[in-house]
């Protein structure tokens, strides 16, 4: 049995041992049967707004349109969220990572940050909007995920996906 | 729950760092002043309502609508 130490740069006193390379499934509702590892899952330690109690999270692409990511709950088959970058809807996006967010998802460099933003699909290609008010920040390093508020009127929680020219 | 009566310029702590005084009355509304650590997250609760639904929208989903979707 292979077994790595993980955590090995954090600031635990103790590593945590896992089984390295432990292929684990679940069929979800939309998107077939997926295969990750326990590095693959993002925990969200406060859960997501609406879903307080799931907590574990994987993300990966649309098959047919990878500029779409999804967000699948692993306690959940039936929970997962289409994301986006909010740079594919509005390229100057920008908010203020606070220190304690910074601090609570163990950031330590920024290209270990992603942010990823909900969006809620309808019939209607025109009524399909994005949350820009509540971006996901990701540690993609450390798998560690919240998705926060922003007390701005800057951004809209329906946001359209496609601007109207 | 604790429901309490406060006046104006009084206040009530929440532990021993979060401190919330009223400010100003003024017809059905209240204005409060918080004082809380950095780390304790303060919303207004309609908003927090608000990306609850969203997130509970974004969830129910045909997604045959972004397979046809292409930039």
């Amino acid at each position: 049995m292979e077994v790595e130490v993980l955590n090995g740069m954090s600031t635990l006193r103790y590593p945590v041992f896992r089984l390295k390379g432990e292929k684990m499934k679940i069929t979800t509702r939309f998107h077939g049967t997926k295969e990750y590892e326990e590095k693959d899952i993002i925990t969200f330690s406060k859960g997501i707004p609406g879903f307080e109690n799931l907590k574990k999270f994987i993300l990966f692409p649309v098959e047919e349109n990878e500029v779409f990511n999804v967000l699948q709950s692993i306690e959940d088959v039936d929970m997962g969220l289409i994301v986006i970058s909010p740079f594919e809807i509005v390229k100057d996006y920008e908010f203020k990572l606070e220190d304690n967010l910074i601090e609570r998802l163990n950031i330590r460099e920024p290209q270990q940050v992603l942010v990823v933003n909900t969006v809620t699909l309808n019939s209607k290609v025109e009524n399909i909007t994005v949350n820009l008010k509540a971006p996901i920040v990701i540690n993609i390093k450390e798998g560690s995920g919240e998705q926060l508020i922003l007390d701005t009127a800057k951004y809209s929680i329906k946001h359209p996906l496609i601007q109207e020219e | 729950m604790l429901v309490i009566t406060r006046k104006k310029g009084e206040g009530l702590m929440i532990g021993q760092d979060i401190e919330i005084t009223v400010v100003k009355l003024d017809d059905g509304s209240v204005k409060l002043a918080i004082n809380a650590p950095k780390s304790v997250t303060i919303l207004r609760k309609e908003l927090y309502q608000e990306v609850q639904a969203e997130n509970k929208n974004a969830v129910e989903y045909n997604i045959d609508i972004i397979k046809g979707l292409k930039k």
